[in-house]
């Protein structure tokens, strides 16, 4: 922990490190006048007039270190203050400069801006059990709910590195990326850990080809910084950019993209590690039988190192909405989004906890002015509104009718355009609740053929009713059929359905998320769908392969490729036999 | 003393809960003798008091500061004085004279500016001008600062502050006062102070001018009277009142009119702190301990116009100065 943390507000006071913005200050100021007042006061009333001078040393440093930050904050230098020298106007100006003046909406040389974090949000490195002589560490993910003790946690600064680990592995291998899968896939017992988070520099950029070869362990909010300033945006990625570009390859993300679907289309080539230590390049067209059993796969044959993606223009795109029962929607959808060009963002939400209508939202084409100062997502610290609300939509129905009729209705009467970047920038943080410790947040996600839409509503519907599931929001994706992964969730284009919901963390509670999550399941496989990975491997072995038939194609190249079962993870423990 | 002490005692004491003046003496003349253009309102005899403070209190400072730095002047009390005495002689004229608008604006005007310039000077002096301060007057900055003050004073008992040449002033501290000199901190620290006291008084006054123009017309600068041989007289006005007003009443005179008033007139004496303050033929209003001359107090009186002549020289007999006389 640093000085800052430990001790907040003697760092404030006492240090002229950093920038603070205008609240700050003019309640700093408060603070110190208010304090030196009593202070003086007393020390002149139990003492002599005298006695008062010894806080005036104090006084003046929390003056001058307060001034110091704020001038920071304005991109200034404490020297500036010398203009106090200046009878008059120096005062003057400095009292508009400190007290007025806004700070500059950018990191700038003294540190980023007051109240927005330095990075996005990330999971941590492996917790140290106390008192434990071995290597052992506690893997976790972003929901805490499944703990895997590793051997040992490797973090590999060089390829080389990774590819001498792999040849001489005498345990079997786990992968982490950004650690934002919720079910273990990131973890095996007692096996090497291998945090992949270092290995992530831009190895090539072409702003006229708009393709980018990354390295698996960079994650989108590097990359969108890097391609930013050349006006360009990532094709296809989730909405938040805190995950790696391994992790979401492995998993064949989508975002929120019309005409796009899984990750996989925006692929141009990978460089993999296999098992025996070696690196191929594979694609589509060179060695695809391999390409298509590592995007989407898991980590199941190999480690991806590197890849080269397709990018996009960062075009400004404008927030459009309108709410309907849920039977319109697929028709909606069909007649005003499919086709439209113009239609880079779109999703629906449907409205827990009756789930009758729906809210559709898209990001048009626009040629206006972005309503945010900043190009890309600034980040906060802290999000106490989107915690109050994730809060409050989850208490009990009241929440959810008041998020429904008087909160959304507010939020999206105001007018939104962004980049393209920034609407693919979100921070997983602003999902953080205060603890995780007694109830979590948890996603699942099912897809269904198109034409299945209004059936499997109307399923998870009853299902989510007849449980009492606390969910909080549904929402729907779109996204073209997969290009031949052989663990691809999109065999046909299909509607996604991202369940976002809330479960308290004890073992009867677990249990009863089991059930109907394997009833949810049931339903998308009786619709010819599928359910997502990512997400806790509640699902039966049978539903694994009714949902993924070509999963055994995956084992047979598996007991090939990886013949000892060096890759593991919780996919592999439970389904892979 | 600053606004960090909080003495208890008060800085200033009215004679007694609202209305203490008798109520007849307390009406309008209906019918002036005094020529309509030298006719002013009865109630700005009292009126006048908030305004003339910020003649003494300058003057005070003027004293003061023969002996010890502006650091230690009670700023904070002075200020208090003004919107105490301010409130008390408004109880007395409100309801009896109709409201002087203008007049009252003007003394919000001076009164908040004031204000403002005493508590920045208090807290400065408090802050910054503590740790360099000499005690006495050591310094020629210092010692400018005391000159300077008493020239002022001199200046605004006749003229308006804001004529006052604080440019001039301004040159000679920097080109007549000596740069160097012992206690190197408080030279420049005072020539900072006072070159901002300065500057700014200088443009503040500026504005002030052209608002004053526009605004108010050019002050008389005499007072007529009429006597009780109903002879009219044009007496000086202002300062010099009072010493011309008791030179006709030892030669046997007594008012019928000033300034076109028969009704109260109000004037300030100086008496020992220790004094009853009761006076034959006028009514106390209210007392102000002088604090930065604690051995004396300042007791505001007043008496009908018909009554002053009789009222100044009972003062002289017993030998109490008068401050000042407020001819309206
Ligand atoms: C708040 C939130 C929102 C989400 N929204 C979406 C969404 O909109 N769309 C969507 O599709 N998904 C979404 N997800 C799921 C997300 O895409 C996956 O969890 C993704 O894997 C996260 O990336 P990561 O870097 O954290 O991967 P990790 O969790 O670290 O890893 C995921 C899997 O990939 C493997 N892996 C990681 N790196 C490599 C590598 N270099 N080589 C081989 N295998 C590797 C791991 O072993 C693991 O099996 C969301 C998740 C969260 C928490």
């Amino acid at each position: 922990m640093t000085f800052k943390d430990k001790l907040p507000v003697s760092y404030l006071l006492f240090t002229t490190r950093g920038r603070i913005n205008r609240l700050t200050y003019w309640v700093a100021a408060l603070f110190i006048w208010s304090t030196f007042y009593v202070l003086y006061n007393l020390l002149n009333a139990a003492f002599t007039p005298a006695a008062t001078f010894i806080i005036y040393p104090l006084l003046f440093w929390a003056l001058f270190a307060t001034a110091a930050k704020r001038l920071h904050d304005t991109n200034k230098s404490a020297w500036w203050l010398a203009c106090l020298l200046v009878p008059v106007a120096g005062p003057l100006w400095l009292v508009w400069l400190l007290g007025f003046r806004k700070g500059t909406i950018y990191p700038n040389r003294f540190g980023t801006v007051p109240g927005a974090a330095a990075d996005y949000y990330k999971n941590d490195t492996g917790a140290l059990i106390p008192h434990l002589k071995t290597e052992e560490r506690l893997i976790n993910d972003v929901t805490q709910l499944n703990p895997v003790l590793v051997a040992q946690i490797v973090v590999p600064q060089t390829v080389e590195e990774l590819q001498q680990m792999v040849r001489t592995a005498t345990r079997p291998l786990s992968v982490g990326g950004g650690r934002f899968s919720m079910g273990g896939q990131t973890a095996s017992p007692q096996s090497i850990h291998i945090d992949m988070r270092a290995l992530n520099k831009v190895l090539a950029f072409s702003a006229e080809q708009k393709t980018i070869t990354v390295q698996a362990g960079a994650r989108w909010c590097d990359i969108q910084h890097y391609i930013d300033p050349h006006g360009l945006s990532i094709k296809i990625m989730q909405t938040y950019a805190n995950f790696t570009v391994g992790g979401a390859l492995s998993v064949n993300c989508h975002g929120r993209y019309i005409g796009l679907g899984p990750l996989i289309l925006s692929v141009r080539s990978l460089n993999v590690l296999l098992a025996n230590g070696d690196i191929i390049q594979v694609s589509p067209t060179e060695k695809s039988e391999i390409f298509y059993a590592c995007v989407g796969c898991y980590n199941a044959i190999a480690i991806i190192v590197n890849v080269t993606l397709d990018l996009e223009d960062n075009i400004a795109v404008k927030r459009q909405q309108v709410k309907m029962k849920g039977h319109a929607y697929k028709p909606y959808f069909f007649e005003n989004v499919r086709e439209n060009k113009d239609v880079i963002f779109h999703n629906g939400d449907i409205y827990p906890p009756f789930y009758k209508n729906i809210r559709a939202v898209s990001w048009v084409r626009t040629d206006e002015k972005p309503t945010e100062k900043t190009r890309l997502m600034p980040l906060a610290a802290a999000y106490p509104l989107e915690r109050y609300f994730m809060g409050a939509f989850s208490k009990n129905h009241f929440g959810k009718w008041r998020r429904e009729f008087i909160i959304d209705p507010l939020l999206y009467k105001f007018k939104k355009v962004h980049y393209r970047n920034y609407e693919a920038g979100y921070d997983v943080m602003e999902l953080e609740p205060a603890s995780r410790r007694q109830s979590t947040y948890v996603l699942q996600e099912y897809f269904v053929p198109v034409q299945k839409f209004d059936a499997f509503l109307a399923l998870m519907s009853e299902i989510f009713i007849r449980h009492n599931v606390n969910v909080i929001n549904v929402s729907i994706r779109h996204a073209k059929a997969d290009s031949g992964s052989l663990l691809a969730w999109a065999r046909e284009e299909v509607f996604a359905f991202v369940v976002y919901y809330k479960q308290n963390t004890d073992d009867a509670e677990k249990g009863r998320v089991a059930v109907w999550t394997r009833e949810l399941i049931d339903a998308a496989l009786s619709l010819d769908g599928a359910y997502y990975l990512p997400y806790q491997p509640h699902a039966t072995s049978e539903q694994f392969h009714r949902a993924y038939p070509r999963a055994k194609e995956l084992f047979t190249l598996k007991k090939e490729l990886d013949p000892t079962g060096k890759f593991r993870n919780v996919i592999w423990d439970t389904y892979y036999k | 003393m600053s606004i960090f002490f909080f003495k208890r005692q008060l800085s200033t004491i009215a004679a007694g809960k609202g209305l203490v003046i008798p109520k007849e003496w307390l009406v309008t003349n209906k019918n002036p003798v005094t020529p309509a253009k030298d006719v002013r309102p009865a109630d700005q005899t009292f009126l006048t008091f908030p305004e003339w403070f910020l003649v003494f209190s300058p003057e005070e400072q003027a004293n003061y500061f023969k002996q010890h730095t502006a650091t230690t002047f009670p700023y904070m009390r002075h200020t208090s004085q003004i919107w105490k005495s301010y409130r008390i002689v408004n109880k007395q004229i409100k309801g009896n004279f109709p409201t002087n608008w203008g007049y009252h604006f003007m003394i919000w005007v001076i009164g908040v500016s004031t204000t403002v310039e005493y508590t920045a000077k208090s807290l400065y002096e408090n802050i910054v001008g503590r740790l360099t301060d000499t005690g006495q007057p050591a310094t020629a900055e210092d010692q400018f600062n005391a000159k300077y003050t008493q020239d002022y004073v001199a200046f605004i008992k006749d003229l308006p502050w804001y004529q006052f040449d604080f440019k001039s002033r301004l040159k000679d501290l920097w080109k007549n006062t000596s740069l160097s000199g012992p206690h190197f901190f408080r030279k420049w620290e005072r020539r900072y102070m006072l070159t901002t006291e300065l500057a700014v008084k200088f443009i503040y006054g500026k504005l002030i001018g052209i608002g004053t123009k526009q605004v108010y017309e050019v002050a008389l600068l005499n007072t007529a009277v009429v006597l009780d041989d109903d002879s009219l007289h044009y007496l000086p006005r202002y300062d010099k009142f009072a010493a011309a007003a008791l030179e006709l009443a030892q030669q046997g005179h007594s008012f019928k009119e000033i300034a076109g008033n028969n009704s109260a007139i109000l004037l300030t004496v100086w008496v020992p702190a220790d004094h009853k303050t009761d006076f034959a033929n006028a009514q106390t209003v209210f007392i102000q301990p002088i604090t930065s001359y604690p051995t004396m107090k300042r007791v505001a009186i007043a008496t009908p116009v018909s009554a002053l002549s009789g009222v100044l020289l009972e003062l002289k007999k017993a030998g109490v100065q008068v401050e000042h006389v407020f001819d309206f």
